[in-house]
């Protein structure tokens, strides 16, 4: 049980895969002006992760180690494909804001990240709950810069307006480099809290 | 070390055929709904455009259900096909050269919504151009007088959120309704002016912060188009109101 414990909450702030590994950068960053488009991929790329994650551990044994990498890469692009068909079909608002970055969950390097780092080496139940933390330590990230991004950039949550109307709202959180002072922010917050650090 | 080669290739067999399966059998079973949304999405952007101000039921709509479910929250979704059965005609014929149409390729569409009574009380047009980033689509309802906007909507662009992006706005596109693009059957020099309108501007609309460029494309594009409607259809159009 501790151990199902470890694998779910490590990556969720020890092993976070944005804020420790740095990986997942690129969708932080484009997904977050709003915490409804965030919320959406979210739960897109933890039920990609997930799925990946027991499916290459369930195949594990069998993969010829010659196409490794290729019959990963297959598996979460099949997996991403039918995430978008299903947002496309029952949340077409969300998936026109969201246009390329759900195809581009295939190039999340947490995906394949955890099919190597972890999938390819666990037993499936294991795997799928890596891929379910991993999903969940991926999305606090997201949900926490989407939601700084959308209070100050726009006086907003979720679309319902909090801030007094004559808030003008903040230009930098709106662009692409708002979110990168605040993912180096919590970063740092992060880092100082659980005393990582990564020798230079 | 053969019959490894020969594992490796059946098992990649194995694996393209299964997820192929698997996709088509995801996308078959979606696809009709995907269509629809679409479908439904345009529509609602011509609806966005042409502004009715009563429900399909036929009940008058007041000023502010009209923003409500134009501008703001959105239509009700069994009102869409309503008002494309009854109220909404679609018509291509004698149309401009060179204007554009949302899908590429497809003949280019004006739109006329007639009131319960039967009487013409909007007719919207396709017109699209470049912002800053990407071009942006837009769809033009006017009133009979074929000059004074009714309404628009501005979508299916990547100008930047909170800057350019703020032409999808209602307060940016409400700025629009009862400006003119035309008097008296000419054309007139419509701007979207940086920073505020002045004061009883019957041509000028308040400019985006930030986003000059998106704009001037989005007062480019719609002078354009404008002029080619204007002088091929709407002039026709007036003559046999005349009559």
């Amino acid at each position: 049980m501790a151990n199902v414990k470890k694998i779910v909450m490590d990556p969720l702030s020890d092993n976070n895969p944005i804020t420790v590994q740095m990986l997942g950068i690129c969708s932080a960053l484009a997904v977050t002006v709003q915490l409804k488009t965030a919320f959406t991929m979210s739960i897109a790329v933890t039920a990609v992760l997930s799925c990946s994650n027991l499916i290459i551990s369930l195949l594990r044994n069998v993969i010829p180690p010659k196409i490794r990498m290729i019959v990963e890469m297959v598996v979460i692009a099949s997996l991403v494909i039918v995430v978008d068909q299903i947002l496309q079909a029952f949340a077409y608002e969300v998936s026109k804001e969201l246009s390329v970055f759900v195809g581009l969950i295939i190039t999340n390097c947490i995906v394949m990240g955890r099919a190597e780092a972890f999938a390819m080496s666990n037993p499936p139940k294991e795997s799928f709950l890596d891929g379910v933390g991993n999903g969940l330590g991926y999305s606090a990230v997201l949900l926490t810069v989407a939601f700084l991004r959308e209070v100050i950039g726009s006086g907003t949550i979720f679309g319902l307006k909090i801030l007094p109307e004559s808030y003008p709202g903040n230009g930098l959180m709106v662009i692409a480099p708002g979110a990168f002072v605040i993912i180096g922010l919590l970063i740092w917050a992060q880092r100082t809290i659980t005393k990582k650090y990564e020798d230079a | 070390m053969q019959k490894d080669d020969l594992n490796t290739i059946k098992f990649a067999g194995i694996v393209c055929l299964a997820c192929s399966m698997a996709l088509a059998g995801v996308k078959g079973s979606l696809n009709g709904i995907q269509i629809r949304n679409a479908e439904m999405d345009r529509q609602v952007n011509i609806l966005k455009a042409l502004n009715p101000s009563f429900s399909p039921d036929g009940t008058a709509l007041t000023e502010e259900q009209q923003d409500e479910y134009f501008l703001n929250a959105g239509v009700p979704k069994e009102w869409i096909p309503q008002y494309f059965d009854e109220f909404v005609t679609i018509e291509t014929e004698n149309l401009p050269e060179g204007v554009p149409s949302i899908e590429p390729g497809q003949a280019p569409e004006i739109y006329k919504l007639s009131n319960p009574e039967g009487e013409l009380v909007a007719v919207g047009f396709y017109a699209e151009g470049k912002g800053l980033w990407s071009t942006v689509k837009s769809y033009v309802g006017l009133e009979p007088d074929l000059e004074t906007i009714r309404g628009v909507t501005f979508f299916g662009h990547k100008e930047t959120p909170g800057l350019g992006g703020e032409c999808s706005k209602p307060w940016f596109q409400k700025n629009f309704q009862g400006k003119k693009l035309g008097e008296n059957g000419e054309p007139l020099p419509f701007e979207v002016v940086k920073g505020k309108a002045p004061e009883g501007a019957t041509s000028q609309v308040d400019g985006m912060s930030g986003a000059t460029i998106t704009g001037n494309g989005i007062e480019r594009f719609l002078n354009k188009i404008y002029r080619s409607y204007n002088q091929d259809v709407f002039v026709a159009m007036r003559g046999a109101t005349e009559e």
